[in-house]
């Protein structure tokens, strides 16, 4: 069993003074400071996984943006739990439960792709630069401690591994 | 996600991180990962560049092609300019009669932004546009709106909020053009009765007898937009 070697509190201050879309760097200090330094797990080196070569890469994208599909429940601040986004899943049909104002979804209104980009994956399929995007992608809610997530992620990679993925982009926002 | 890659890894998939926060890779070290110098919220870039979205997913997958013995971390050369599109404006003209006027005014401008975008991402409250506006308003009411479908009040309120914006945010881009996030952003709080709306509603989640509704209250608005820092106030939480 992967454990963090330390586990510092894992507390969000109670107020972060977050200018609302712009990049970590240009966010003015002392408030850049207190999102870089936030407390984080500390994990033994995990190692890496011998990729497939490329043609053979059967490739999912995880992202902690809270997608579900329309019609779901909501994800919940600080849920452990994880969705599945089929492709045949509509791109209006996919929402963000992640309403953090400190990131930008403007990006992702206008172009699910910026958080999602299961069309970009679809076209390195077609060129055979993979070998397949995966049928079903997945999100986590975003801002969940990391150690609260270890039972899912580990059920959502044996499911993974069982439909054939061995490949995944995970993509925070 | 670093943790993420920690545990996909170990139960035998290969991971490769999109990163924005480079400083929280640093410190958890996951086996492979690409910062991009990009705004928060969009890992991918840009809105509509198809071609930095590819570069961004190629340049990830590339690093399943290094031998790796140690964490690697990699920085994407590219960037994605923000500036202001000093050509847009709000497409269509408010109604200045009310928060539920004004709403009513941006319905159409909305629809064809939906159109022409050709999705829409409200919806999250699982209210109608219009109807989380109207359920916003009415929060603290002797009547307050019909909550009909399970979902516990401070929480349809918290995405009723985001349902909003969004309603806005997405009749503001129905003619396309480039404005910035921070240029929707500042139309939206400074513009708009919504935006007025949601201050006053923080304002009052915050001394909410509610604890949940406490609870929310920072989530609500973006700091820079409430009224303390406004008016150079002091936070409530400070």
């Amino acid at each position: 069993m992967l454990k963090p070697l330390l586990l510092p509190a894992i507390t969000p201050p109670r107020w972060v003074w977050v200018i609302d879309v712009v990049r970590l760097a240009d966010i003015p200090e002392p408030e850049r400071t207190v999102i870089a330094d936030l407390a984080c797990p500390v994990y033994a080196d995990t190692s890496p996984v011998t990729p497939v070569a490329a043609a053979l890469r059967h490739v999912a994208i995880v992202s902690t943006a809270g997608l579900i599909v329309r019609g779901e429940r909501p994800m919940l601040a600080n849920e452990a739990g994880y969705r599945a986004i089929a492709a045949t899943v509509d791109d209006g049909d996919i929402l963000c439960s992640h309403v953090s104002t400190n990131f930008d979804r403007t990006g992702f209104q206008q172009d699910l792709d910026v958080v999602l980009p299961r069309d970009r994956l679809r076209e390195l399929e077609e060129e055979g630069s993979i070998g397949k995007a995966a049928d079903t992608h997945y999100a986590f809610m975003g801002a969940t401690s990391p150690v609260k997530l270890e039972d899912k992620a580990r059920e959502l990679g044996r499911s993974m591994l069982a439909l054939g993925v061995n490949t995944v982009v995970l993509a925070p926002v | 996600m670093s943790g993420l890659a920690h545990y996909l890894e170990d139960e035998g998939l290969a991971t490769v991180i999109v990163a924005l926060v480079r400083e929280h890779i640093v410190k958890m070290r996951p086996p492979r990962a690409l910062w991009v110098p990009f705004e928060l919220g969009r890992p991918f870039g840009t809105p509509g560049d198809g071609g930095l979205q590819r570069r961004v997913l190629q340049a990830s997958l590339a690093l399943l092609d290094k031998t790796l013995t140690a964490p690697h971390l990699e920085e994407f050369n590219e960037e994605a300019p923000i500036h202001d599109d000093s050509n847009w404006h709000f497409p269509g003209s408010l109604d200045n009669g009310g928060v539920l006027a004004e709403a009513a005014s941006v319905m159409p401008i909305w629809r064809l932004a939906r159109e022409r975008i050709g999705r829409s991402t409200v919806g999250i409250s699982g209210l109608p546009p219009q109807s989380a506006v109207e359920f916003i308003a009415r929060f603290h009411d002797s009547e307050p709106m019909p909550n009909p479908q399970g979902m516990a009040p401070v929480s349809r309120a918290r995405f009723a909020v985001d349902d909003i914006k969004a309603f806005y945010l997405e009749a503001a881009m129905a003619e396309g053009g480039q404005p910035s996030a921070r240029q929707l952003h500042e139309w939206f709080w400074s513009g708009t009765l919504a935006g007025e709306l949601l201050r006053e509603f923080q304002q009052r989640a915050r001394v909410s007898a509610d604890k949940n509704l406490q609870l929310i209250a920072g989530s609500l608005v973006p700091a820079e937009r409430t009224d303390w820092f406004l008016h150079g106030l002091k936070s409530p939480e400070q």
